[in-house]
């Protein structure tokens, strides 16, 4: 049975073959959403204003999913992305010049915000390999432990505004024809990528991914790796966080709201399967640059904004559903 | 010069020194018991340098346990174990590999999604490699690596390729190469040679492949030692030269490979050779068969089988392991699909096939992997005892649970006569005689058992092997995958032999009278 | 072997009951007010809701899934009877539980037929379910206007000094406590979570008890979500009753719901519930920031499931 089913995925294998290796499918995918929102809106959408919209849209999701697409190669989960993006947030605001005049550390209030997502998703990592408990539990109690982290740290007082003008301009400036959020983001994947393709850490990732008994009888560390991985997601969703902060110009806790569906559809959509294994940053700003494009079209061809979760849930189900349908068998254990 | 099992004081003498240097492997009295009992008994063996081991015997005859034990899966009961002279006690495969014994599985241990390269250098164990030290892989050294180690075994593999996008055998000399990549370095650090096992290589190999895998196996003889496990008698005696054979845990017979015939190496594996031991009244075939297959087909697993059963007989498949027979009997419970053919229960076609459709039709399936597939730990036995649905009634009742539970731990003799208990409490035997009664109550048409006495010990087989003798007799018809060739040649009325997803011969035992010799020659 | 799984079994029966006990009796010490002030009455009310979606959640955890979105089901269901009370009157309630059953339902099938990891299928029910509330409601609070009396006694009229929905709740999980235990379907449920292969093998209509289970639990969430609108008397996508995702699956592994399937209680997922719902006053009582109640929900989680996880049969969890 299982070398029938082996053969039979490494058959499927060979046949999704180079194209799905270089994500030219998902490609289409934008590249067809963009030609029909032109059409149906040649007026708003095509414009370079409604590009810059979008990309800075993107920014916060691609910097999420570098950290989180490489959990996701492992055939983990990270469910904690907006509670680690409020508290990094909150402590970045508070620790930065601001209205409620509580401390400002200058530069350092960033590293310390990172700090606090690479010990939040370090947390969540060892909890999940060294107790052996699912990471999707774990980080689902650590998404409402960060949450609580923000709504202490906002207290009772009134908001906290960000006091540095010019960080909060920022994000949205286009000093090299691309919103600097954008420019950002497309540093973190340019890290991503080099994490996946050059360092162990990456390349183990792919490994436990694609055969978690093998990695562990080849001897690969796997639980070091996977605290290190959930470390390295933290720290990515707390910039996020930072850059969420930024855009507002305040601390909330909320700052991170909706980016857990629109970022794990991405990844998905991008051509990350949720068992790991394949895929990579590369492929989730794919991933995500189709959803806010989508968002974007939908909302200027007139569609309620509220829906922007719906659209995320049923993409990231069609998407899981697309990748796994290969693998469905009568008796097959599915949880 | 064939040495027996017997624990030896001394190990022999005769390799060692050979090439003025300890042997690359030697064991004496190395032994292991699973609860009562004893897979591989005391045995000694010394692999020299520049040998090619071939270590045949039939199923469940200790060969895997031995290799278990080799490779640090399982710790030896009792005995020593020596690589390159030094005594060693392995924690694990990737610790026998690091002290320059490899083995190479049935079940491919690659990562599909990397390239040939990644897979052979990150096997190279906590010490890593040049090209991967400080956490920071370069490619370019990374691939001279790679490649230099396929040259070594004459592979033209390359070395970016992604293994997914491989063939069997190619896959199969990346195996070896990553393997003798850190055997070779350790041995050559610690002044030994590698010994790299090769477990069932051939089995899924075209013939094309099998001669590149041979011209490797040279390859390797060069460098160090293999041992050489296969099923194929002809391969064997074609690569090897020396000849190991097992037999019920011990170690029968070692030999060079000169003047050795198949048949030799047969009577070697099954021993005395015999026929059915019992001489009790066949049931004759009479009326519907209860089961009838025509032409069943499953691809990559079994074509064409046309097979009967009729009530009151037994009928027994053998086969070697990857002859397909396992997947037959769950196509025909309906846990696996079918390709083709047609299919009848009691004269009647099925359609839709389905396990419940299959229970609903009067046939219950005992599974080989109890733990996995039909003992439902955490339920108790009784409740496990009832645990197929039966009838229209939603509701369960404790009372009738108890009176079963009653009966057929009496009738089977389970212990402790405790049906509310946990069942994963209960020993190996106790489980299956639950699971075996859970079918049993429901005097099912067609019994289909898949090695029912795996893991048992010989009580518990005794008492299962009755039950199904007396299901029989009740007028069931029995579909049986015996562990031995002995246990098919005793219980079943008719044999069918299965090789390479085919029915290879078919013999009833009173007109045919089939020895265990018989069955062998007709299955590898 | 047996004396060490006694005590296990005795943990497994009365371990629920003794958390909330003793977090009740250090309570009751460090605010003595709190048992004769109508405190009860008011953990009672608030663990309700809490419960039911717990129950429902057990239900799935029982068969070794898990029910993301049925919280999320909770609060759209109450937002369908702010609604439809007016117009429909006493059949708004018939009418969300089978809208929502019907949705738990189809998360069934979608599972089943798909078979996609159930916590991947419901993050994008709940993904949906969070939309549509925004949707029907036009991100507003909606506000019952008639007929508030079909659902208002539930928490108006009392028995024992506790609200009957309470009640009502806790006979619902003696039921289902007697459904799996005593019933065919019950134990099929059972034993797809111990064992889902064996249960197929044993012809156990495995893709039906799942599609049951799932339906159960959205079942169970439009009860909740019907206590929520007899509670407040509105409905909003970020008012009462959003937040109860965390604190359900904490209470339903408090009430000692494996993770891994098949150990499941609803008798101790009441107590689990009344734990939770007693976290906010405990964490007041020794002085915790009210704010950092949802941390205390996530720790609580987190401690629960990984002290109650056996991990025996699991080789790689992910």
């Amino acid at each position: 049975m299982t070398s029938l089913s082996e053969t039979g995925s490494g058959g499927a294998a060979r046949r999704r073959g180079l194209a799905a290796r270089a994500g030219l499918a998902e490609l289409a995918i934008l590249l067809a959403l963009v030609a029909i929102f032109s059409v149906l809106n040649p007026h708003a959408f095509p414009t370079l204003t409604n590009l810059n919209t979008i990309l800075n849209n993107a920014a916060i999701p691609i910097v999420i999913g570098v950290g989180a697409s490489l959990v996701v190669l492992t055939g983990r989960i990270d469910l904690s992305v907006e509670g680690v993006m409020g508290a990094a947030g909150m402590a970045f605001v508070l620790l930065s010049a601001n209205s409620r005049e509580t401390a400002d550390i200058g530069w350092l209030a960033y590293p310390a915000a990172l700090a606090v997502g690479a010990v939040l998703g370090g947390t969540t990592g060892a909890i999940h390999a060294l107790a052996k408990v699912p990471s999707f539990i774990v980080s689902l109690g650590m998404w409402y432990v960060g949450l609580g982290i923000a709504a202490v740290l906002f207290g009772y007082e009134m908001i906290p505004f960000l006091g540095n003008e010019a960080a909060v301009a920022w994000p949205t400036a286009t000093p090299l024809g691309l919103p600097n959020s954008f420019v950002l983001a497309l540093v973190v994947v340019g890290l991503g990528w080099l994490i996946e393709r050059y360092t162990r850490l990456g390349r183990y990732a792919y490994a436990i991914g694609n055969n978690e008994s093998v990695a562990r009888m080849t001897g690969i560390p796997v639980a070091g790796f996977v605290v290190a991985i959930f470390a390295f997601a933290g720290a990515c969703s707390a910039l996020a966080g930072v850059m969420g902060s930024l855009a507002l110009g305040a601390g909330s806790a909320t700052v991170g709201v909706g980016m857990l569906f629109l970022t794990l559809a991405a990844i998905v959509i991008g051509g990350t399967p949720l068992g790991g294994g394949r895929g990579g940053a590369l492929r989730t700003v794919t991933g995500v640059l189709i959803l806010s494009t989508l968002y974007n079209g939908l909302i200027l061809v007139g569609v309620d904004p509220s829906i922007q979760s719906g659209v995320s849930g049923v993409v990231l189900v069609a998407a899981v559903i697309a990748a796994g349908w290969s693998q469905r068998a009568r008796l097959r254990v599915f949880k | 010069m064939i040495q027996t099992g017997i624990p030896r004081q001394a190990p022999i003498q005769l390799d060692a020194g050979r090439d003025g240097t300890a042997p690359i492997l030697r064991l004496s009295g190395l032994a292991k018991s699973f609860g009562p009992v004893a897979a591989v008994k005391p045995l000694t063996l010394t692999v020299g340098r520049h040998e090619v081991i071939g270590l045949i015997g039939e199923n469940g005859a200790g060969k895997s346990t031995l290799l278990k034990l080799l490779t640090g899966v399982h710790q030896p009961d009792a005995g020593t174990f020596e690589l390159n002279g030094r005594p060693v006690r392995l924690k694990g495969p990737q610790d026998a590999t690091e002290h320059g014994l490899g083995i190479v599985h049935q079940e491919q241990s690659l990562f599909t999604n990397l390239s040939v390269a990644e897979n052979i250098v990150m096997g190279a164990g906590r010490k890593g490699s040049a090209s991967t030290r400080g956490g920071i892989y370069r490619w370019r050294a990374l691939h001279r690596e790679a490649a230099e180690v396929l040259a070594r075994i004459g592979s033209t593999v390359s070395p970016a390729t992604i293994v997914g996008d491989l063939g069997f055998a190619e896959r199969q000399m990346v195996e070896i190469a990553r393997t003798i990549h850190v055997a070779c370095r350790t041995a050559e650090r610690q002044g030994g040679a590698p010994l790299v096992i090769l477990d069932e290589p051939t089995s899924v190999l075209e013939e094309a492949e099998t001669a590149v895998l041979e011209h490797e196996i040279a390859r390797l003889r060069a460098i160090g030692s293999v041992i050489f496990v296969s099923h194929r008698l002809e391969e064997v005696l074609r690569i090897c030269t020396r000849i190991v054979v097992m037999r019920h845990g011990e170690l029968v017979a070692d030999r060079p490979v000169d003047g050795v015939t198949e048949a030799d190496l047969f009577r070697l594996m099954i021993g005395k050779d015999r026929h059915a031991r019992t001489r009790e009244a066949v049931p004759p075939v009479t009326g519907t068969p209860v089961l009838r297959a025509e032409g069943l087909t499953r691809a990559g697993a079994f074509h064409d089988i046309c097979l009967d059963v009729h009530p009151g007989r037994i009928t027994a498949i053998v086969g070697t392991f990857g002859a397909g027979r396992e997947a037959l009997v769950r196509a025909l419970f309906g846990a696996e699909p079918l390709d083709g053919g047609r299919l009848e229960v009691a004269g009647r076609d099925v359609v839709q096939w389905s396990p419940r459709r299959a229970i609903r039709a009067g046939l219950a399936y005992l599974p080989a992997e109890r733990g996995v597939e039909s003992a439902v730990g955490g339920l108790s036995a009784a409740r496990n005892l009832t645990m197929v649905p039966q009838g229209r009634s939603w509701l369960l009742s404790p009372a009738g649970r108890r009176a079963l539970a009653e009966e057929w731990f009496g009738r089977l003799d389970i212990r402790p006569n405790l049906p509310g208990q946990d069942l994963a409490r209960f020993s190996g035997g106790n489980q299956q005689k639950v699971v075996l009664a859970k079918w049993l109550r429901l005097k099912p048409r067609v019994l289909i058992l898949d090695h029912p006495l795996r893991g048992l010990d010989p009580g518990a087989g005794a008492t299962v092997n009755a039950c199904i003798r007396a299901a029989a007799a009740e007028g069931a018809g029995v579909l049986l995958l015996a562990d031995t060739l002995e246990e098919a040649l005793d219980l079943g009325h008719e044999i069918l032999v299965m090789r390479d997803g085919e029915i290879s011969a078919r013999f009833d035992r009173t007109t045919d009278d089939p020895t265990t010799l018989d069955l062998l020659e007709k299955m590898v | 072997m047996k004396l060490l799984s006694r005590p296990d079994e005795l943990r497994q029966a009365l371990g629920p009951l003794a958390i909330f006990a003793i977090l009740l009796a250090l309570i009751s010490v460090a605010v003595p007010e709190f048992l004769g002030g109508g405190g009860p009455s008011i953990i009672a009310q608030q663990a309700t809701p809490i419960l039911l979606v717990a129950l429902g959640q057990c239900v799935v955890l029982c068969i070794g899934s898990i029910d993301l979105s049925n919280a999320a089901i909770a609060l759209f269901a109450s937002i369908l009877a702010a609604l439809t009370l007016g117009p429909l009157g006493a059949a708004a309630p018939v009418f969300c539980l089978i809208v929502v059953t019907l949705i738990g339902v189809a998360n069934g099938l979608v599972l089943v037929y798909t078979q996609i990891p159930s916590f991947a299928l419901t993050l994008g029910t709940l993904g949906v379910m969070q939309a549509a509330s925004l949707v029907v409601t036009g991100s507003n609070v909606v506000y019952v206007m008639d007929n508030m009396d079909v659902v208002g006694w539930l928490f108006t009229v009392q028995i024992l000094t506790l609200p009957v929905a309470f009640w009502i709740a806790v006979v619902l999980a003696a039921a289902l406590w007697a459904f799996l235990r005593f019933t065919v379907p019950g134990q099929g449920l059972m034993a797809i979570g111990f064992n889902e292969r064996a249960a197929g093998l044993s012809g156990q209509p495995v893709n039906a008890l799942k599609v049951l289970a799932f339906g159960l639990s959205g079942f169970f969430a439009g009860l909740a979500g019907l206590c929520v609108i007899s509670i407040s008397g509105a409905a909003s996508s970020i008012g009462l009753g959003s937040d109860l995702l965390v604190p359900s699956i904490a209470a339903a592994l408090v009430g000692g719901t494996a993770i891994t399937g098949g150990v499941c209680n609803p008798l101790n997922v009441v107590f689990g519930a009344m734990f939770v719902a007693l976290i906010p006053v405990g964490s007041a009582a020794v002085g915790v920031n009210p704010q950092a109640q949802s941390i205390v929900y996530g720790v609580v989680l987190i401690v629960a499931v990984a002290a109650t996880m056996s991990r025996a049969r699991h080789g790689i969890v992910k």
